[in-house]
């Protein structure tokens, strides 16, 4: 299973689908938080993908790995975060 | 007996160490290139959103301007090409340089028709007279994806370096440190236009 996930071929097809789905669900009008947090949280797994299957970065030195998926996870959230969260 | 127990001893650290020790795909120079790079992209992305913020509605127009579906088919397009990309390093590792130069082909190829939808794009969006100095949102939209696509000009001339080397038949399984540097910086320009994707055309 750990091998299949580390694959280039099933990594590819994650990062397809979650496009789409993403996609889909910011066309589709809904501008609810939870449609918010779901797109935000596609480009966090498509991030953590690409750093550790496309760079092979998974079974690299940890500081490395951690800096690239600490990129991955924090600039969309806090993208997001500037964005969606209303001023009051 | 004693000594060779400590010969024994040596020997099992040394295969330990060599266990442990996890190593950088690349080289470490191509590494800090790529942060200073990221991190210049996360200072951009971040002025857009703030600016989205405060000129909420001069974003919401500028983006009605874009074609979402262009955006998509960009990041597809850079999906599959990162795709050969990560599967030519995993044929050079097995020694097979040619089946590495033609995965780079398609690569490229793939990398060719987000080019020619992003030309289409800006041609587009000049036609209807946007330009950077439109406002804000078109600043921005132009200096972010601009920038971007110098990077995939530059990617795609690696690539082809890379492409040329390996029906050479210049990489050696053994030492592709050359290879996975340059297959590094162009998923990090993948990582990047995801970001960039999900930035200025699916945020709304």
């Amino acid at each position: 299973m750990n091998r299949l996930i580390n694959n280039v071929h099933f990594s590819a097809i994650i990062l397809i689908v979650l496009t789409l789905i993403s996609t889909l669900l910011a066309q589709s009008n809904s501008q609810t938080n939870l449609v918010a947090i779901l797109v935000t949280l596609s480009v966090v797994i498509k991030g953590q993908q690409i750093v550790d299957v496309f760079m092979e970065l998974k079974n690299a030195q940890a500081k490395w790995r951690w800096l690239l998926l600490s990129y991955a996870i924090l600039v969309p959230t806090i993208l997001a975060i500037i964005i969606y969260t209303r001023s009051t | 007996m004693g000594n060779i127990l400590l010969f024994d001893e040596i020997n099992n650290v040394s295969v330990t160490k060599q266990v442990s020790e996890k190593k950088l795909p690349g080289d470490l120079a191509m590494w800090i290139f790529i942060v200073m790079e990221l991190t210049v992209f996360a200072v951009f992305f971040i002025a857009f959103a703030v600016t989205q913020r405060i000129q909420s509605d001069m974003f919401i127009e500028g983006r009605a301007t874009l074609n979402a579906s262009i955006g998509l088919f960009c990041t597809l397009a850079l999906i599959v090409s990162s795709y050969f990309v990560a599967s030519a390093v995993e044929a050079v590792k097995k020694g097979k340089n040619f089946v590495a130069s033609r995965r780079l082909i398609l690569a490229l190829l793939s990398a060719t028709v987000y080019l020619v939808l992003k030309l289409s794009e800006y041609t587009t969006l000049v036609g209807l007279g946007y330009d950077l100095s439109t406002n804000t949102f078109y600043t921005l939209y132009f200096f972010i994806t601009g920038f971007h696509f110098m990077h995939v000009l530059l990617g795609m001339i690696i690539l082809a370096y890379m492409g040329i080397k390996a029906r050479k038949d210049s990489y050696i399984p053994t030492d592709s440190n050359g290879f996975e540097a340059g297959a590094s910086y162009w998923h990090m320009v993948d990582l990047v236009w995801i970001i960039v994707f999900f930035l200025i055309y699916i945020i709304h």
